[in-house]
């Protein structure tokens, strides 16, 4: 049997978060809402209204764009009016950029789980308005207008996946840099990232490319991968059974997990597309563009690779570290304050904090634990003022009250106690009130050394310093 | 026929073209409607065709406004603001036909599953 | 003879308000007289046959709104009396062409597809004229969505009469703004224009009619037919009206990112102050038409209306009298182009701007059974529109195919660069001609009979051919009253100036009507004012 090789390219639907929506006030973020309240005479196309482009949708694609190593983010970019009928669309016709978009070219460098590298290549990004929701009833439809006008991303991959894992490999990282960048919540189920994928396949070695099929409605990551996997496999088998494969669109049915074929309506794709007379050229002159990327930051990518170049962090902390952008700057704010402890405080954040993270759903920037905690913690373990298992129970609870680390230390008597004479005093207890015990130690059943040490450290409420135990225990029981 | 210009036609919509132009612009036309739009159409065309007389360099800018908008006149983006939109149910009151604060129209042709 | 307060110019209403000689509620009853004397039957979108009383009639409101008027008229007069300012237009009655939206109020572009449709808010332009003081008199009837020159068009029928002949026809598509002007219903109207359609009407109807330049007044609430051509303005008995008029409704708008970002000239509150002397230009390319044969293609060629001409050069020997100076010949080679290039560009925007009537959201949806979602749309909109919308629409849907895009629409755009170089040349400040207006004919000819050129949309748009060239170019342009014909029809002559040189080019209006002042035309009212004025 021919060996194929899978060929995927994605185009992807960003909702931005902005405030506002692309072209007018109303509220962008209608999650929740009941239909049809986010809406103004603008976003639901009223005779006579006009679109106003807003500022922080522009900045925004501009920073993925340049994030995404964009060849060019164009001085001069257009909109331009895509028409069509269609009861969301209620002015008739999309804004959308089209010949002349804000961006073109581009990259994502992607990692692979095998360790490999994909570089996909982008071949434009622009701006687009989203167009409303209809909802399916029993012979009719409805509309809710709620969605019209919230700004979007379109952005264009090249066939530059090579399987049903890279294009999830591809979203992955997409997502992960929407969220760095803080230009989108970044939620496939939401609907804030979208993906329709175009597939084909050619025999391993050629190098050309066959009729494509298109995927749409696919959302979320798993979804984008079972759906390629499963026209791959179609495909092959009408290639093998000597069919050609057709150019169709189709549609992923995520409860079924099958993919059907949608019927074109009238195919010709005769949009008409015109320069939107409405709004004025977009102009990004190069004062915009330096006020813009006044706000970029290092790239999730580059943010890793700096984690193990400078700190020495194994690849997996690095990774985990870097996969969202908070918790990289809540590890290297804590490392500011414990220099040099590199591993260890990765080590507190992998166990511990991301834990907590976990359990509160939130972000590291949200934590009442603030970095200077998290370091001061692990200074007084590492200082063997409190007990590693104390430390731990500190986090929860200055996580709960807010209160520096020192101060409930201070004020619940929490303090390791070290000093050898307290210490050989409770074991002297412990060993005098323990004859059985004993006597089996002495009879060679030393494994019973950390049940001394744990009736110790009942005594001390967990304070006791665990090494110092241990050698003063084994010191009175083989007397 | 003589003594037409050079470009000049009569038909240049055929009635192919007019039923294809009639179904993209989602019209529903009586026949003496149609008659009278297509004679129309192709009168206008011909004054139309006299732009192809004349000779364009190629590097001639288009004009998509007539004044041009320089940075001083063009008005600035707006500002990433959200205002509470008070007039929804205004809207909502012209809508032909609601079904709670839902929008309806009928059922959607041609995006049918196999 | 003493005048009535409805055929007196808004700036005269409101310093006589001012010193409290008159009250707004006064003014405001003063239209509503005329209007009852002059006005006929109202419009409607019922099957029409023409009763020989419509002719003599001139209907130029689809809608009134003489209750909004009067609330408007009291808070007036409750302010002056209480000292307060009243606002530069206090009490001045405004007909608003129903192209713009009027919160609360039926805005109906006089199509059947909008008929009921009432706007949740007002237009830009609107809310300022009505914050400024102007009395809403009501929505005047123009050609459906301002497609066409004659008001012909309208769904809402009887069409507007043309006061001085009301069996000619007021022009258009702001007719029913210019007839009311002139028959004393409104003092000054809301209008647009996008091929001529403030200026035709205004020459055709005997008053001034400014088309400002593009972006100087906010388009948002204006149902959009062009949308880089459309431009409202107003439509007033004098110049200075005009300039008050636009100082009021000018100047940005955070709504419409095309309103240019520029202050409004104080001098438009005071044209008087400091005319300076004015180059003033006059081109052949504008005493002669040139237009393609129907039946053949061939272009032909003919001159102005003579009595028209001589009216322009009258003009301009008073002007010169006045110590301005005149330049002959000016090239405005690429004039004869503006007609053509307007049926792409107009009509490529048009029809995607009709695309929203659809009958999902508002407006007419058709009330019969319907098969699906597609067959809704066919049935809404066949029924829905008029002949004239149907024709831009399927035009706009041929010129913008991709397969004739690049052949019409780019070109079209790039015929428009060279109209507007025709003006750059005759403006520029350090060229041979170095002009601060143009003075031209408005219009070929003065007002044709109803149902002279109905139906012929060529025809009908040449009658656009010496306005149009403004549209393109963005320029603002004035018609002003200039004479009556030898069958007592009056003549426009227009000025157009440079971008946003409203100041100069009204002021050069300003100039001739100051030098025409003693001139006995001046003293003839329109028919149907003198009739009623008879019978009172």
């Amino acid at each position: 049997m021919t060996d194929f090789e899978i060929i995927v390219g994605l185009e992807t639907h960003i909702q931005l978060n902005t405030r506002s929506k692309i072209f007018c006030s109303c509220k962008a973020d209608s999650w929740g809402d009941p239909p049809n309240t986010n809406i103004c005479p603008v976003c639901t196309g009223l005779p006579g209204v006009l679109p106003v482009l807003n500022r922080t949708v522009v900045e925004k694609a501009v920073l993925l764009a340049v994030a995404m190593h964009a060849e060019s983010v164009q001085p001069i970019s257009y909109f331009a009016r895509k028409n069509y009928f269609y009861p969301d669309l209620p002015k008739g016709y999309q804004i959308s950029q089209y010949d002349e978009p804000l961006a073109r070219g581009g990259y994502l460098d992607v990692p692979m789980p095998d360790g490999a590298v994909r570089r996909v290549t982008i071949q434009k990004l622009h701006l687009e308005e989203d167009a409303g929701k209809t909802v399916r009833a029993k012979g009719r439809r409805l509309i809710d207008f709620n969605r019209c006008g919230v700004p979007l991303i379109e952005m264009v991959t090249g066939p530059d996946l090579r399987s049903a894992d890279e294009a999830a490999q591809y979203l992955i990282r997409l997502r992960q840099l929407l969220r760095w960048l803080e230009i989108s919540e970044a939620d496939m189920e939401k609907g804030h990232l979208r993906c329709d994928a175009n597939v084909s396949i050619r025999p391993m070695g050629l190098n050309y490319l066959n009729p494509k099929t298109e995927i749409k409605n696919v959302n979320s990551i798993d979804a984008v991968r079972q759906a390629i996997q499963t026209e791959v496999e179609r495909q092959k088998r009408e290639v093998s059974a000597g069919r050609p494969i057709e150019a169709w669109t189709l549609e992923w049915d995520e409860d079924l997990g099958a993919l059907h074929k949608m019927r074109s309506k009238e195919t010709e794709a005769d949009y008409r597309y015109f320069r939107e007379p409405d709004l004025l050229p977009l102009l990004v002159d190069s004062g915009m563009r330096k006020r813009i990327l006044g706000a970029m930051v290092e790239l999730p990518l580059e943010r890793r690779a700096r984690f193990v170049m400078q700190y020495e962090l194994p690849e997996y902390d690095a990774e985990i570290l870097t996969e969202e952008r908070s918790l990289s700057e809540y590890f290297e704010a804590t490392l500011t304050a414990r220099p040099g402890e590199a591993k260890t405080i990765s080590n507190w954040m992998m166990n511990d904090v991301m834990r907590m993270l976990r359990e509160r759903s939130v972000t590291a920037s949200r934590l009442r634990l603030r970095p200077e905690h998290l370091a001061a913690i692990i200074g007084m373990v590492e200082g063997k003022l409190i007990t590693t298992n104390t430390g731990k129970e500190l986090l929860e609870k200055v996580e709960e009250s807010g209160r520096a680390p020192a101060d409930i230390v201070a004020a619940e008597g929490l303090s390791q106690v070290s000093d050898d004479s307290r210490l050989r005093s409770l074991a002297e207890e412990v060993v005098a009130e323990s004859p059985d015990q004993l006597k089996a130690y002495r009879n060679g059943k030393t494994s019973l050394i950390g049940w001394f040490v744990g009736q110790v450290m009942r005594k001390t409420g967990g304070k006791a310093e665990p090494q110092r135990t241990r050698a003063i225990l084994e010191d009175l029981l083989s007397e | 026929m003589t003594g037409t210009s050079p470009g000049f036609d009569r038909e240049r919509i055929t009635s192919e073209i007019f039923s294809h132009l009639v179904e993209l612009a989602a019209l529903e036309l009586k026949a003496d409607e149609a008659e009278y739009l297509r004679h129309e159409l192709n009168g206008q065309l011909n004054a139309i065709h006299e732009l192809e007389n004349i000779v364009i360099d190629d590097q001639l800018p288009i004009s998509s406004h007539g004044v041009p908008y320089h940075g001083a006149t063009a008005a600035g983006l707006r500002e990433d603001v959200s205002e509470p939109g008070s007039l929804a149910d205004d809207i909502l009151n012209q809508a032909p036909q609601l079904e709670g604060r839902y929008v309806v129209v009928p059922d959607i042709p041609h995006r049918e599953l196999e | 003879m003493r005048q009535a307060l409805c055929d007196l110019p808004g700036h005269e209403l409101v310093k006589r308000l001012r010193r409290k000689e008159i009250s707004a509620v006064e003014i405001l009853e003063s239209v509503r007289g005329r209007i009852e004397a002059v006005e006929g039957r109202a419009p409607t979108t019922e099957p029409y046959s023409a009763q020989p009383a419509d002719l003599e009639r001139v209907h130029a409101y689809i809608t009134l709104s003489l209750d909004r008027a009067r609330q408007q008229a009291e808070a007036i007069d409750r302010a002056l009396a209480a000292g307060e300012d009243p606002g530069p237009l206090a009490g001045v009655p405004l007909a608003v062409k129903d192209i713009f939206c009027v919160r609360g109020t039926r805005s109906t572009a006089a199509s059947r597809i909008l008929q009921d449709f009432i706007s949740p808010y007002s237009a830009t332009p609107v809310a300022r004229l009505e914050q400024a003081g102007a009395l809403t008199i009501g929505k005047v009837n123009l050609d459906e969505f301002t497609f066409g020159s004659s008001n012909e068009s309208s769904a809402f029928l009887p069409p507007p009469g043309n006061p001085w002949d009301p069996r000619r026809v007021p022009g258009g598509s702001s007719g029913g703004s210019a007839a009311a002007v002139a028959a004393g219903e409104a003092t000054i109207s809301l209008g647009t224009d996008t091929s001529g359609s403030i200026r035709q009407p205004a020459a055709y109807c005997g008053v001034v009619g400014l088309k400002p330049t593009y972006g100087r007044v906010s388009r948002y609430g204006l149902i959009a037919f062009a949308s880089s051509l459309d431009c409202p303005g107003p439509v007033t008995r004098d110049v200075t009206d005009a300039a008050l008029a636009l100082k009021v409704m000018a100047g940005p708008d955070p709504r419409d990112a095309t309103a240019a970002n520029l202050p409004v000239p104080e001098a438009l509150g005071d044209l008087d102050q400091s005319a300076p002397k004015l180059r003033i230009g006059l081109s052949p390319d504008y005493f002669r038409l040139q237009y393609p044969e129907p039946s053949t293609g061939g272009l032909s060629e003919r001159p102005v209306d003579p009595e028209i001409e001589a009216a322009v050069r009258r003009a301009a020997d008073l002007l010169s009298d006045a110590g301005h100076t005149i330049v002959e010949n000016v090239p405005m080679p690429n004039t004869r182009y503006g007609v053509p290039a307007y049926f792409v560009i107009s009509r490529v925007e048009a029809a995607s701007n009709l695309h929203r009537y659809d009958g999902v959201k508002y407006g007419y949806r058709y009330p019969g059974e319907v098969a699906d979602l597609r067959e809704l749309y066919r049935r809404t909109r066949g029924v829905g529109f008029g002949l004239q919308p149907k024709l831009r629409i399927l035009m706009g849907m041929y010129v913008s195919g991709e397969e004739y895009e690049k052949d019409y629409y780019q070109r079209a755009l790039r015929v428009r660069t060279l109209i507007r170089r025709d003006f750059e040349r005759a403006f520029d400040p350090h060229g041979d001609f170095r002009l601060d207006c143009l003075l031209t004919p408005t219009t070929p000819s003065t007002a044709f009979e109803i149902g002279a050129l109905y139906g012929d949309t060529v025809s009908m748009q040449y009658v656009d051919l010496l306005t149009v060239p403004a549209d393109h170019a963005g320029v603002p342009a004035v018609s002003i009253p200039a004479g009556l014909d030898g069958r007592g029809l009056p003549i426009g002559i227009q000025f157009i100036g440079p971008d946003f040189s409203e100041v100069r080019m009204l002021q050069a209006a300003r100039a001739f009507e100051q030098a025409t002042e003693g001139d006995e035309w001046r003293r003839i009212q329109p028919r149907v004012v003198a009739a009623a004025s008879a019978g009172v």
